[in-house]
């Protein structure tokens, strides 16, 4: 089964996958009429901006099983659905107590007013795999989005043999290794090298 | 093989599906001396406010005993373990034999011991009935008391008040919630408190209910007399394991566990709260009567009890509550002796729109406090658990620009 997947390495922390996913979960569904809309529609996917950071990382929601969430949620809203095994909350149900930010940890839920929910109400908001558009056959809105291929769309073991072989390549040519790295993999070695050195300085 | 699980909360219904989830045949029998499908106890208080309607309280499908092929005996509770026999008794003297048990009795509200503690209108909010009890003395305009600053006396404070009712709070700590918070968040509770009309008595305890037929008055140690007809008392659990005979199975607080949620008696297992196992934040075994953790706990018990070795490495205190606005998260151990190997790290917004403070042993974290943005509370708490030495420097938790502002679109 395909499944979003995500490869923070090439995140630039552009955030258009933001904006897409917002305006997919907006009542419109699409990016004017979203601009206007009252409750404003939220992103679920959720990027730490590249440019304080130094890294850009798409944070979604993982749909783990066993979900932390699912089991601590306290009137039962969170619940799977067993095709795609996507972790779905019912904003029907939802009473916003935020019992699921405190068993996530990834940090992926938001809690706001949302067309979704009776009367608007702040409910708990999180990624549901675009489970619409899936339907529909399109892509999620943040893989759409992407310009940079952190966000893909594809099944788990093709990704993953996909990237063995860009790993393999890119220690293959020693010398060639740091023009081979995509950029911001480049910073995050230096950046590791960086606080190693100063880890050490701080030991002495 | 023939399961019996005692109890019908949430670690009962847990452990229910983790055994038929590996086991398809074997015998089920769920005793309990509630009558109700699974519901979601936390939220009678809102049920209590008339902010949710009852219907909304069931965590199954009313065919979920069925679905799983349960045998149920309800409105019996246990008196007696024989562990030797592998035999339970009821209170109406019926007996079931058990190859594997589960106790998940959960605990029983404590009572206050006091002259009149009797008398019509003194409630405790902790089950169903409890609330159907209390809602037709709701009326708008008449006074109530909350005995206890805990979550229960916030959860039973904050829906008298939605009903309109005046509420005064009698706390016996000198700040609110003094079991979860320290002092600069029990301030910040105490002012939303007083802010919603709450009147709040700190560092007093009660010495009299008085009343003739019922509730009249409710009279504290300093002598002062509040007139309420109306009295909910939230002062903790006690895990209810009078039954369990503790000559052979060992218990503390509750019944002592190890990491597979097995008693010190072979093919007896305990879950949630009547259950004490390793606390991953204090280093020795407590009771953590929380819902997620009952809930964890059942899983990994249930599991086991059906023969697959599971393990849960310990449990840990934690709470989430939203209270009039404020949100407030808090993890493991937020109260540390002040000596000794213990380090806290504060940090507040200067306009005091959030406050966090993290509690680290050496250089693990093993507690943490949240006010306000508190999206990011689940990630904390995975390194609590994970016990692992930080990496990052601790101040970097604590940063305001490190976690969900940058997220949130």
């Amino acid at each position: 089964m395909k499944k979003v997947q995500v490869h923070p390495e090439r995140c630039l922390g552009c955030r258009q996958c933001m904006f897409a996913c917002a305006a997919a979960h907006s009542r419109s569904q699409e990016a004017v009429g979203a601009l206007a809309e009252q409750p404003r529609p939220r992103a679920r996917v959720h990027v730490a901006a590249a440019g304080r950071h130094y890294l850009g990382f798409p944070n979604r929601c993982h749909h783990c099983e066993p979900a932390p969430c699912l089991l601590a949620c306290l009137p039962g809203a969170i619940s799977r659905e067993p095709a795609t095994g996507t972790v779905m909350i019912d904003p029907d149900l939802c009473i916003n107590c935020a019992s699921c930010a405190m068993a996530c940890p990834f940090g992926v839920l938001r809690y706001a007013a949302d067309w979704t929910a009776p009367a608007a109400k702040t409910v708990a908001i999180k990624c549901d795999n675009c489970l619409d558009r899936q339907l529909a056959g399109r892509l999620p809105a943040c893989v759409e989005a992407c310009k940079t291929g952190a966000l893909t769309f594809e099944e788990s073991d093709v990704a993953l043999e996909r990237k063995s072989r860009e790993v393999a390549r890119s220690l293959a040519v020693d010398g060639e290794r740091e023009t081979l790295l995509p950029p911001t993999v480049a910073l995050l070695l230096e950046m590791k090298n960086g606080l190693a050195a100063s880890n050490d300085a701080a030991d002495q | 093989m023939k399961y019996v699980i005692i109890g019908n909360g949430i670690a009962a219904t847990c452990a229910l599906e983790a055994i038929r989830r590996l086991d398809s045949h074997g015998r089920l029998t769920l005793i309990s001396d509630e009558d109700n499908l699974p519901y979601s106890r936390p939220l009678i208080s809102h049920l209590l406010a008339g902010t949710l309607p009852a219907a909304k309280l069931p965590l199954r499908p009313p065919s979920f005993y069925d679905d799983l092929g349960v045998e149920t005996v309800f409105g019996h509770r246990v008196d007696s373990l024989d562990p030797t026999a592998k035999t339970v008794r009821t209170t109406a003297g019926k007996t079931f034999s058990y190859d594997r048990l589960l106790i998940a009795t959960g605990g029983d509200p404590r009572g206050l011991a006091v002259p009149g503690h009797r008398l019509p209108g003194i409630f405790f909010l902790r089950r169903l009935a409890d609330v159907r009890q209390l809602l037709p003395l709701v009326g708008e305009g008449s006074e109530a008391v909350v005995l206890g600053g805990g979550l229960v006396g916030f959860k039973a404070a904050e829906a008298l008040r939605c009903r309109g009712l005046r509420v005064t709070m009698v706390i016996r700590s000198p700040w609110p919630l003094a079991l979860q918070v320290d002092e600069f968040t029990g301030r910040l509770l105490l002012d939303r408190l007083r802010q919603h009309g709450i009147r709040v008595l700190l560092g007093r305890e009660v010495k009299e209910f008085a009343g003739r037929e019922r509730l009249a008055k409710v009279v504290l140690d300093d002598g002062r007399e509040i007139s309420a007809g109306l009295a909910v008392i939230g002062k903790g659990v006690r895990p209810a394991i009078d039954f369990v005979p503790a000559a052979s199975i060992k218990t503390n607080q509750g019944i002592l566990v190890d990491e597979c949620l097995q008693t010190s008696v072979a093919d007896v297992y305990a879950a949630g709260d009547a259950a004490e196992m390793w606390d991953l934040a204090y280093q020795e075994p407590r009771v953590n009567a929380i819902w997620p953790e009952a809930a964890a706990q059942g899983l990994t018990a249930g599991r086991n009890l059906a023969g697959r070795r599971a393990r849960y490495p310990g449990s840990l205190g934690r709470n989430v509550i939203r209270f009039f606005t404020l949100d407030l998260l808090t993890i493991g151990r937020t109260n540390p002796p002040p000596d000794g190997p213990y380090r806290q790290l504060t940090a507040a917004a200067p306009d005091g729109s959030w406050y966090r403070k993290l509690v680290l042993h050496r250089d693990r974290l093993v507690g943490a406090i949240l006010v306000n943005r508190i999206e990011d509370g689940g990630i904390l708490q995975a390194v609590i658990r994970q016990q692992r030495l930080l990496r990052l420097p601790p101040a970097k938790l604590l940063d305001r620009w490190s976690w969900s502002e940058l997220w949130q679109l």
